[in-house]
């Protein structure tokens, strides 16, 4: 019986329905499933056919979108569930996400957040126009593993540059990993500020971020 | 205007002119969308530049007139504080406000259901009479002082509207001032009337593109029938405002509408489809377009490929500019593909050896514009667009023979020119071009003694303007 379940609770993430992503979720806690099963089994399950309709072409930024909306959802009903019975999902990794300062862009840094989330990386994400200072802030704060920056604007994705030479100063350079990303970005410009990656979409993102962690 | 500067134009609209209809001219045209680029040339910050509009088309000219280019925007900044933020425009941040005053215009939109101009149940509403949507709701939404058809009328709502169509004619007649004041300098005004694709504006301006994500997948239906509504609207807006001698092409903003933004099915099924009309309808009535396709369009320049020949110019930004010479270039005009990164990190060697490239592949037999890949931002560093501009000056020079260079009226012939296409959609309540008909006004009116037209051709002509107030607001 849970198998069905879990290939409705795939489904519904497939198909981007919030509700019924949500709803699924609240019959497993009411059932009595354990939330990590439905978690890892189900929904994740979802994100990773997703993320592979992606990979192949078969399913474009619009499908990454909707699934990642419907994964926060059921995750809203199943996270406080999992924290109840003293479980943690396990975490792929410790990201800070932020768009960088002067830039107020944010669906593409929004969606490589949900998608990272779905994925199993806990997100700290700081919002738009995020000074370096802060940045590097929460990044010593959380211990994180890896900081992800965005900037969609030529004119502003200076700051990137900002960013790691901001860890550099605060002794966090060599503790974390450094991924750009946003529409001007490219390989040659994550060589030339010493950042560690960059990710053309969503999933690109994810899978350089698990490389770089040596997930991969 | 000069002799000299009379015939600086005549030799630069032939050129352009020439080149935009695929044929060569005497040298590959610059024309250089210049954005927040001619402000960093002319000495100013952006702050100021996004509050004096007349600046705004001061440093276009001048930027144009001290390098020598061909043709430019008359305006390519074109946000103004004092308009859009007396009509109390939420979604535009403006440099100095809130973000660097070196930085430039930047945009938001819809992120949430909450948010939206346009709600997923209203769909039908829009669908049926789009002109009134946007009068009774979407204005209030879009703006942060107007309120809806219905609500209390507020001081800031009404002083939202008289200072903000205020400062729309000032913006507009100063346009008007402008642009002749460009061409009196001898410099060819670039484009004519703008155009946006109708699931570009349901992605920016009524549903977001967040929510668009949904619509297309779970509201397919509601999607195409609002972008089929938008086709008329859109059409009168563009073919209303373009050049029909076929001197100046019109241009349309092409943003979200490729693979991935949206899938191929998407882009096949609806973007083309209900784009298609409004560009074969515009060459029917003697104008070109220009497609400036921001990003990467490598995977639908096929389709672009079964538009009448020489009715648009494919700007090339991150799409592969030698596929698309060879998929488009017999038909059409290419401009573009100078990397803006290579302007704002790389060397004039390298901006050189880039503009060589792309002049000997694909400007090789005409039919091709030098420009940057996208509108130039104050981070390019001057001496690299003057690279480019100096490069293409001296080397892409076609060795042609001695001797007068055809007509503008033979550049521009045509073997024939296709009939507006026939586009069936969804009756609406009210006409394009149409807000409050004659019809319905004379019925306050005390009754017209005689010669009724001449009221009602006065009162369309100015209607005819409020609608374009309203259409250019969401099309902008």
């Amino acid at each position: 019986m849970n198998e069905s379940l879990y290939r409705e609770m795939a489904q519904s993430i497939i198909n981007g329905n919030v509700e019924l992503a949500a709803s699924l979720a609240t019959r497993a806690v009411e059932a009595g499933i354990d939330p990590l099963e439905a978690v890892n089994k189900g929904y994740s399950a979802g994100v990773r056919q997703v993320g592979e309709n992606f990979s192949n072409g078969s399913a474009y930024i619009p499908e990454l979108v909707i699934a990642g909306a419907a994964m926060k959802s059921a995750m809203a009903v199943l996270e406080p569930e999992i924290a109840k019975r003293g479980e943690e999902r396990q975490k792929m990794g410790v990201v800070v996400l932020a768009t960088v300062e002067g830039d107020i862009h944010d669906i593409g840094k929004n969606l490589v957040g949900t998608i990272m989330s779905a994925y199993g990386f806990e997100v700290h994400d700081l919002g738009i126009d995020v000074p370096t200072s802060q940045i590097v802030e929460k990044t010593r704060q959380v211990n994180a593993d890896i900081v992800a920056v965005s900037a969609l604007l030529t004119t502003t994705m200076i700051q990137q540059r900002d960013v790691v030479e901001g860890l550099r100063q605060a002794g966090l350079r060599d503790s974390v990993k450094v991924m750009v990303g946003g529409a001007p970005v490219d390989n040659s410009w994550v060589k030339e500020i010493g950042a560690d990656g960059y990710g053309e979409d969503a999933i690109q993102a994810v899978n350089v971020a698990k490389e770089l962690l040596g997930l991969a | 205007m000069s002799e000299d500067a009379h015939s600086l134009y005549q030799e630069r609209l032939t050129r352009y002119v020439t080149a935009n209809y695929n044929g060569k001219p005497d040298r590959v045209p610059l024309r250089i969308f210049a954005e927040e680029f001619s402000a960093k040339y002319c000495g100013y910050d952006n702050y100021e530049v996004a509050l004096d509009h007349e600046l705004q088309f001061d440093i276009n000219r001048e930027f144009a007139v001290r390098t020598g280019i061909d043709a430019i925007q008359t305006n390519s900044v074109v946000n103004w504080f004092g308009m859009q933020k007396a009509l109390s425009w939420e979604g535009i941040t403006f440099p100095g406000f809130g973000i660097p005053v070196d930085s430039v215009n930047q945009w938001a939109e819809p992120s949430s259901e909450e948010g939206a101009f346009l709600k997923a149940d209203e769909y039908d509403e829009f669908n049926d009479d789009p002109t009134a949507f946007l009068v009774n709701k979407w204005l209030a939404r879009f703006t942060t002082s107007m309120q809806p058809v219905g609500s209390p009328v507020t001081f800031d709502h009404n002083m939202a509207f008289i200072n903000g169509i205020m400062a729309y004619n000032q913006f507009f007649n100063t346009w008007g001032a402008k642009h002749v004041e460009l061409v009196e300098a001898g410099i060819v005004p670039a484009v004519g009337s703008v155009l946006k694709a109708p699931l570009d504006i349901l992605g920016d301006k009524l549903r977001g593109y967040i929510n668009l994500c949904f619509d297309l997948n779970q509201r397919r239906d509601n999607v195409i029938e609002a972008c089929e509504a938008l086709v008329p609207h859109l059409s009168n807006l563009v073919v209303g405002g373009a050049d029909q001698s076929g001197d100046i092409p019109s241009i349309i903003w092409m943003h979200r509408g490729c693979v991935p933004f949206i899938s191929r099915r998407d882009f096949d099924e609806i973007y083309f489809p209900t784009l298609k009309p409004i560009i074969e309808t515009l060459w029917s009535k003697g104008a070109q377009i220009i497609l400036y396709a921001e990003g990467n369009w490598d995977q639908h320049l096929e389709a672009f490929a079964t538009l009448p020949e020489k009715s648009i110019i494919f700007h090339c930004d991150k799409t592969d500019i030698f596929k698309a010479h060879r998929v488009l270039g017999d038909k059409f005009c290419i401009s573009g593909g100078i990397p803006n990164m290579l302007l704002t990190n790389g060397t004039p060697d390298q901006v050189r050896a880039t503009c060589k490239k792309i002049i000997d592949e694909v400007a090789r037999d005409g039919g091709y514009i030098m420009d940057a890949g996208a509108l130039i931002m104050n981070d390019a560093k001057i001496e690299n667009v003057e690279a480019m501009i100096e490069f293409t000056r001296d080397y892409g020079v076609y060795s042609q023979g001695s001797g007068s260079s055809p007509s503008l009226e033979k550049v521009k012939q045509v073997d024939s020119r296709p009939q507006a296409p026939v586009y069936k959609f969804k009756e609406q309540k009210r006409t394009p071009g149409v807000c409050l008909p004659w019809e319905q006004k004379r019925k306050e009116l005390a009754p017209v003694v005689e010669r009724e037209e001449l009221a009602r051709n006065v009162w369309e002509s100015v209607d005819g303007q409020g609608y374009g107030f309203l259409w250019v607001n969401l099309t902008w």
